[in-house]
């Protein structure tokens, strides 16, 4: 009887440790995503250069690293942009609103320069693009939170003819 | 004769002997309330004409001097119905006791009479009424639609006189004047009195206007503009509304501000993601590069004596606080703390520079000594920025925004200001919604 | 030779004598109590002044009471604590508004005043009236069985010299000059701006004169700080007119050195 109990509990405590073991291996795999990786990834405020072209990407908090979704999406522009080549474009900059006003407008020109050589890397001529930067001038959504704020950080693509 | 000699002998010995302690005792405390300070209505010459008396200065300009001293958070101006001596006699020869008796430590009287034709005198004494004596005495010379000039010149000198610091009052602030909705926000470049009053619009909205700052002689305003969609530097004359594009840059200048001597612009320009610091000597249009650093460097101000320049770089991968000789040499990091800085401005008095600093979220005004020790924050917010220095070096101007709403509603800009050691912090009214202010030096050039 | 030898002998015996009893008898002054002059106030106990309230407030007072019981003469020199620049974290600013608001809202003191005033009537010594004391002495010995400090009797006499007033009353008359002086908040924190103020009283603790005694510095230029903070403490001195003075020793009370000193307050 008392043997009985006793094997009971100790095969408890066995699980529960394994099952411990488990949750912290689950938390050290998510350590890699860090805070400013905050990019948006969804759709509201897109808008299409043509089907299934996006005219946007969008970054993360202060950076202006392309991420893969961005380079997706260039991609597919650059593809377009070879395939209509008479068409120019504007590439607009933009910040969130929670950061200094003159070191947006530099953040903005980053982010339309990374989107600029990522396109003329990939066969679309220099003298076809423009760029400019808003800074946080021009939010697509004028909400103050964090969700308006991830649509904000972007560069969009604009034609000009 | 031996028994005087005796004596003296002894009373020479008693006096040198003499020992004597006085009780000694320290005064380290008092309060730090404003100074009860009552400004009586002036005098005003029965001599002076029709056309004068109706200005009504005698109220009018003692009104603007006690507006400025109280919102100096400084002083405590005590109510005109209390005061029981009448302007002349007070003017004159103040019965002290009057004034002690409703409680004031300082009075101001004064007298308006007529110089000559169009020309109007003012003249102003400070007393202490406690202690009997006359602290100053001037007089003014102007014409009579200048006395709001006159006013904020007397409040100068009464408050340097009672604090030891040049005063402020006589200035004028620049700002961007905000209506409409925040997706498409119309701006205008806006120049008031430091006070508040007379607003007017130097561009029309018609495209984007950011950051403007003042010359050094406060006739010319240098700012950013969208002009014909090109993001530019640019210089106007406050006096004939001309505006000039400053240089020849094949890309986006921004963040501009005038050298002490008024004769350079320094700036921004921002090239293939990389921003960099130049200046453009405005008759020669020479330009000079002074950074060369593939981060942004941004947000140049000068120190008061032209020798170093304070700017913002995220060179260590965040925004933080640098300072650099004039000619770009001996670039040195200021800011260490925990967060993000930017928006240096340095002080005119050379001790301070303000700066703006994101930390967990909540945005701070602050400041630091130009060796970056000494870091003090003021006051902390949702949102606010960009600190602008009183031409005294001790009140800070910025402007702050409330949260919005999904359809923009909400996110309204305001200008306040607050003194240096974190006292009396206010909301500057303006028409509209305001950001960007800038304050100028004092107007007379001192 | 003889008699001028004498007249010599006697004049040098002479001397001696009034150098080793310092002289004030003949002055008409009083200065030298023939007994210990003693604190009464109970050892350890400091007065508890609730003026406007600061972050180490205690710490300090105590320190300057010990500081006093040994050197007699001159003030205490306030040794200006070195801070270590720290990046302030956002709760710092909670603190600093909480001071500010104590610092413009001190407690009234009136009442600890009187209180103290009382309990000076009761207990000083009259130097003045040298049978009166004789009296005195005996009577204290007599009540005081708690205080074993009151030991001073006639045969007790040291010629101990204090012209000091007590702790009790130098912070009664601290704590009304402290709410009559309005101090100008422009000036900086970190000049030499010690002010030092002599006044004369009457009996009745009325001004009878106030003088500042580093006159040149008023008119030097460059001296403006100064010049400012010397009309406020001047200010202050005659604000507080008449002040409340113990109703005994006015010998040491009569004349008083008033060092005014704003870096404490300005400091912050």
């Amino acid at each position: 009887m008392l043997f009985n109990n006793l094997s009971k509990v100790t095969l408890a405590l066995v699980v529960t440790l394994f099952l411990g073991a488990c949750a912290t291996q689950q938390a050290t795999t998510t350590t890699t995503t860090t805070k400013s990786d905050d990019a948006y990834t969804g759709t509201e405020t897109v808008k299409f250069l043509a089907d299934g072209v996006p005219d946007r990407v969008f970054f993360s908090t202060n950076k202006s690293d392309l991420t893969s979704a961005a380079t997706t999406t260039l991609a597919k522009q650059a593809t377009y942009l070879k395939a209509n080549p008479t068409l120019n474009i504007v590439l607009e900059g933009h910040a969130d609103e929670r950061g200094t006003r003159e070191y947006n407008l530099a953040l903005g020109e980053r982010r339309a320069i990374a989107a600029k050589n990522y396109l003329t890397s990939n066969g679309v001529a220099a003298n076809r693009i423009k760029v400019i930067s808003y800074g946080k001038e021009k939010p697509a959504n004028p909400a103050s939170n964090v969700l308006a704020w991830s649509q904000n950080r972007r560069t969009v693509t604009i034609k000009t003819n | 004769m031996k028994y005087k000699i005796f004596t003296i002998f002894i009373l020479f010995f008693i006096l040198t002997s003499k020992s004597f302690a006085l009780v000694s005792v320290d005064i380290t405390r008092g309060n730090l309330d404003p100074l009860p300070t009552a400004i009586s209505d002036f005098y005003l010459d029965p001599k002076l004409g029709d056309n004068i008396k109706k200005l009504q200065l005698e109220s009018k300009i003692p009104e603007l001097i006690q507006n400025n001293l109280s919102r100096s958070g400084l002083f405590f101006a005590l109510e005109k119905k209390s005061f029981i001596q009448r302007p002349e006699p007070a003017h004159n020869k103040p019965r002290f006791e009057d004034w002690i008796f409703i409680k004031t430590q300082v009075l101001v009287t004064g007298k308006i009479s007529l110089e000559k034709e169009d020309r109007l005198r003012v003249e102003f004494k400070l007393w202490d009424v406690v202690s009997a004596t006359e602290l100053s005495a001037l007089a003014f010379y102007t014409t009579p639609d200048n006395w709001r000039r006159v006013s904020h010149m007397i409040s100068d000198k009464i408050y340097e006189r009672l604090t030891g610091e040049k005063g402020y009052f006589d200035s004028r602030i620049i700002y961007v004047s905000e209506t409409g909705n925040k997706v498409d926000k119309k701006k205008r470049l806006a120049v008031m009195d430091q006070d508040g009053y007379g607003v007017k619009y130097l561009t029309l909205g018609n495209e984007l206007v950011l950051t403007p700052r003042f010359s050094p002689t406060s006739q010319h305003v240098t700012y950013m503009s969208y002009f014909r969609n090109l993001p530019r530097v640019y210089l106007l004359n406050i006096e004939t509304g001309i505006q000039d594009l400053v240089g020849d840059f094949p890309g986006m200048t921004f963040a501009p501000r005038f050298s002490p001597d008024g004769k350079k612009i320094i700036m921004s320009f921002a090239q293939e993601g990389n921003s960099d610091i130049y200046t453009m000597d405005i008759k020669t249009r020479v330009v000079e590069k002074l950074t060369d650093h593939p981060s942004i460097d941004t947000s140049p101000s000068y120190s008061p004596d032209g020798s170093y320049i304070t700017f913002n770089s995220d060179r260590s991968g965040f925004q933080q606080i640098y300072t650099m000789k004039s000619d770009g040499t001996n670039i040195k990091r200021i800011s260490f703390g925990e967060g993000l800085y930017g928006t240096p401005v340095w002080s005119p008095r050379g001790d301070l520079i303000a700066f703006t600093k994101l930390y967990r979220n909540k945005f701070y005004i602050g400041v630091m000594r130009s060796d970056g020790s000494g870091e003090r924050l003021l006051t902390e917010n949702y949102y606010q920025e960009a600190p602008s220095w009183a031409p005294n070096g001790r009140v800070l101007i910025f402007y702050r925004e409330t949260p919005s709403d999904s359809s923009g509603r909400g996110g309204g800009a305001k200008l306040w200001s607050i003194d240096l050691t974190g006292y009396n912090e206010r909301l500057i009214l303006t028409p509209t919604d305001a950001s960007d202010p800038s304050w100028s030096g004092l107007l007379s050039g001192k | 030779m003889q008699k001028s030898l004498k007249i010599s002998f006697i004049a040098h015996f002479v001397i001696l004598i009034i150098s080793s009893v310092t002289l004030p008898f003949l002055m008409g002054r009083v200065q030298a109590p023939l007994v210990i002059s003693v604190d009464l106030v109970q050892i350890g106990d400091r007065t508890n002044i609730p003026y406007a309230p600061k972050v180490s407030d205690g710490e300090k007072t105590d320190k300057k009471i010990k500081d006093r019981v040994v050197t007699e003469q001159a003030p205490p020199k306030i040794v200006p604590k070195e801070k270590p620049d720290a990046v302030p974290l956002p709760e710092n600013i909670k603190q600093i508004k909480e001071l500010l608001e104590k610092r413009q809202n001190p407690v009234k003191v009136e009442d600890l005043t009187k209180q103290t005033s009382e309990f000076e009537k009761k207990e000083i010594f009259d130097p003045n009236k040298i049978s009166a004391l004789i009296d005195k002495s005996k009577k204290d010995n007599a009540e005081a069985n708690n205080k074993p400090s009151l030991e001073a009797t006639q045969s007790q006499q040291k010629n101990v010299v204090t012209s000091k007033l007590t702790i009790t009353q130098e912070d009664a008359i601290k704590a009304q000059i402290f709410k009559c002086w309005n101090i100008p908040i422009g000036l900086p924190y970190n000049e030499n701006l010690t002010v030092r103020i002599k006044i004369k009283l009457n009996p009745d603790g009325s001004l009878v004169s106030s003088e500042i005694l580093d006159q040149a510095r008023m008119s030097t230029a460059g001296q403006t700080y100064y010049k400012i903070l010397a009309e406020s403490a001047l200010r202050a001195v005659k604000l507080c007119n008449p002040l409340k003075v113990p109703s005994t020793g006015y010998e040491k009370w009569r004349e008083m050195q008033l060092n005014f000193d704003a870096k404490e307050m300005l400091k912050g």
